[in-house]
């Protein structure tokens, strides 16, 4: 195979968003080291979100290509992988408008907390197009091992020395189960590392017992990744010690991560066993949307309340995982997409808060309504999002939710998200109520100290304007969610393995009466894959 | 059974014999250095077994990566490390030690079951290439092209990351901070430490 016949087949143009991005990190890393720290930091961040608006823009050109695999197979570039990658090339750039000011008053360097941060979304970015075992594993070990540094970014912090120890130490283990969990299904396959080969192979096999243990060691890795109980163990101590921007993104960036790699793995390499991993994800989701919703009321420190809702939203996306439609899946990166700027929005605003007050206890928030409105407001809007308030985009996120899981006959699975959203809905509210009821008499020392609000040091213009896009975008994408539903439809409907996945199943044709404010392309959509 | 084979079967015999040995010298020493020691060993009776499955670049590789770094950078943590530290030993240890041993045990009898039960596939190339290190560049510049590439962003990471967290800090911009009244902590969290629950 000569140089010009191998470029030929290549198709290298498929990576071009990645390709941006791993050019802004270059530009970002060697601008700051040739001009210096100080100078740098002015323009540094702005070339990244140029380079994260790029590859975004670059994506959306991609999305009426006819998908083809890319590099002899690595990489798939379907409409799937594109809503994905946009996801975490979003959510890294709105990490970075709030980290600027973070990072810069924490005297540290956000050059060097960028490309980080950048190699840390390419990693996540092509592990949602990586169709073979060696791509899945180098890109998700990117993913993890700029996590892992970005958490210990506070080094002089025990907090955040902890945090980044637990999670190297947990995380290294379970990437050794997921390797060896895909080194047994590389001996299983006889030696194929593409998924769609490793399919066919199983397909021939009775290897009963060793699928299933290596579909348990995956499941293991997986979870780990999306902090799904009982793999969540590091998630509030990581949370609580982790510099701020950085959980926003592990909690939105990485969690999409996690979820792209189990819609791609298990569909597409997992067939034959089926009922199996949709059984364990179910216990997952049900463990997940107990635990982590339950444990959240307890809760004193807001970014330990947001790492445990985070594990009980992610319960709630796994209902879309299980039931295993089209409408399911569909569901699950809409309830993402919505998920992204709700919960971007409160990361926001939380750090703003400790930005000038320098705490994350709820109590400390009480009376905030008094000195600063727009920052109640914004985080009263995220957090009833977050819990499902009916006009927010969280509300429609969840409808969908449950509404294709009703569809698909997972009725306990849906009532056991209706009553965990309520108990949710408890704890999200008290945090308002704290804000906006108390009594100016009530209010706390330092919200009474408060000091007076100044939108000029450097940064803070990028958090503001990361402020008022999350807040606009949780307000009106839940009425304005129709090209979005149609956005997400188009990207299932085009991937040929989940239509495989879940031929067996035929959900039940009824049209969904008590849910008028669903859009018509989605309910043909699912009436088709019924009949 | 020709000579060759026996040579072989003695061969893995002997290493798989110093593999589980030295593993089982890693867990058991209580002197931390022996254990750094054996771990060496468990990575050169490896190497041993590479070779004899033709991979001999990969053993190689095992013996330069394994043997000449990571073992060696193990060593240097314990020596500087070096701390003596009395721990007064946990009430009920056995407890933890049964149990670990019991999931261990289970988790060898169920792969051990595993590995019996099935039907291993043979690969499809049965015979020896001539030179593995051809075919493994052959690989890295086809069909492995992206994982490959995508490698040396993540060491490009991980180097950045590691001078991140050694270096000794400059501190810029410590006059802009508009914490409260008081400036803010230089790389730490800004948000207080919670009191201890008393």
């Amino acid at each position: 195979m000569d140089v010009a016949n191998l470029a030929s087949q290549l198709n290298a143009g498929a990576i071009l968003p990645e390709g941006a991005v791993i050019l802004t990190l270059m530009v970002v890393l060697i601008g700051e080291l040739a001009l210096g720290r100080a100078s740098a930091a002015r323009w540094t961040p702005y070339v990244a979100i140029a380079g994260l608006l790029l590859s975004v823009g670059l994506l959306c050109l991609q999305w009426d290509l006819t998908p083809t695999l890319s590099f002899l197979g690595s990489f798939n570039a379907d409409k799937l992988s594109i809503v994905l990658r946009s996801i975490i090339a979003l959510s890294t750039l709105v990490t970075i408008l709030m980290s600027i000011r973070y990072v810069e008053q924490a005297g540290s360097s956000i050059g060097e907390f960028m490309t980080i941060l950048l190699s840390a979304t390419v990693g996540g970015m092509f592990l949602c197009g990586a169709e073979e075992l060696t791509m899945i594993f180098v890109s998700l070990e990117t993913l993890s091992i700029a996590s892992y540094l970005l958490t210990g970014y506070m080094k002089r912090d025990p907090r955040s020395n902890e945090a980044a120890l637990k999670y190297l130490l947990i995380g290294a283990a379970s990437s050794a189960v997921f390797l060896y969990g895909l080194s047994l299904l590389y001996g299983l396959s006889g030696g194929e590392t593409h998924l769609s080969a490793i399919a066919n192979a199983l397909a021939q096999g009775t290897n009963h017992l060793g699928l299933l243990i290596a579909l348990v060691f995956v499941i293991a890795g997986i979870s780990f990744k999306i902090a799904a109980v009982p793999f969540h163990q590091w998630t509030p101590d990581v949370y609580e010690g982790a510099p701020t921007p950085v959980v926003a993104f592990l909690s939105v960036g990485s969690k999409a991560a996690g979820f792209a790699l189990a819609i791609r793995l298990l569909t597409q390499a997992f067939p034959a066993v089926v009922e199996q991993w949709q059984f364990i994800f179910t216990a997952l989701a049900i463990l997940s949307m107990v635990l982590g919703n339950v444990v959240a009321i307890a809760q004193t420190s807001m970014k330990r309340m947001l790492a445990y809702s985070s594990i009980g939203q992610a319960g709630f996306v796994m209902i879309g995982f299980v039931i295993g439609t089209e409408a399911g899946y569909a569901s699950m990166i809409f309830y993402l997409l919505i998920y992204l700027f709700m919960n971007l929005g409160a990361f926001t605003c939380i750090i703003l808060f400790a930005l000038r007050t320098g705490t994350d206890q709820i109590s400390e928030y009480a009376g905030l309504y008094q000195k600063d409105p727009l920052l109640t407001l914004a985080l009263s809007l995220c957090l009833l999002s977050l819990g499902g308030i009916p006009p927010l985009a969280g509300f429609f996120g969840k409808i969908y939710l449950f509404w294709a899981g009703w569809q698909a006959g997972a009725y306990g699975l849906v009532i056991l998200g209706l009553v965990t959203s309520v108990i949710s809905i408890y704890y999200y509210i008290r945090v308002v109520k704290m804000m906006v009821v108390k009594e100016p008499q009530e209010m706390s020392d330092v919200v009474l100290n408060y000091p007076a609000i100044n939108w000029t040091p450097l940064g803070m213009r990028p958090l503001q304007v990361g402020l008022f896009v999350t807040l606009i975008a949780t307000s009106i994408a839940g009425i304005l969610s129709n090209p979005l539903f149609t956005l997400v439809n188009n990207a299932v409907v085009e991937v040929p393995h989940l239509q495989t996945a879940n031929a067996a199943k035929t959900p039940m044709a009824i049209l969904p009466t008590t849910t008028p404010e669903l859009p018509a392309p989605l309910v043909s959509n699912s009436d088709s894959t019924a009949l | 059974m020709t000579l060759a084979d026996g040579v072989q079967l003695v061969s893995t015999l002997i290493l798989a014999a110093m593999v589980i040995g030295a593993a089982l010298g890693v867990v058991l020493f209580d002197n931390i250095v022996y254990s750094a020691f054996t771990l060496g060993g468990v990575f050169i009776s490896i190497a041993g077994l590479y070779i004899l499955m033709n991979a001999d670049f990969v053993s190689a590789a095992q013996v330069l990566i394994y043997v000449g770094a990571v073992n060696v950078l193990i060593l240097f943590a314990i020596m500087l490390v070096n701390k003596q530290e009395v721990y007064s030993p946990v009430p009920r240890r056995w407890i933890r030690k049964l149990s670990a041993a019991l999931v261990s045990a289970g988790l060898f009898g169920l792969l051990t079951v595993m590995l019996l039960q099935t039907e291993w596939l043979p690969n499809a190339a049965q015979t020896a290439p001539d030179s593995t290190v051809i075919l493994i560049g052959e690989h890295f510049f086809s069909d492995y092209l992206l994982p490959f590439e995508l490698a040396s962003i993540l060491l490009l990471m991980a180097l950045v990351g590691a001078v991140v967290i050694a270096r000794r800090e400059s501190i810029v911009g410590e006059d802009t901070a508009i914490v409260g009244e008081q400036p803010a902590p230089v790389l730490e969290l800004p948000e207080r430490p919670r009191e201890p629950v008393a």
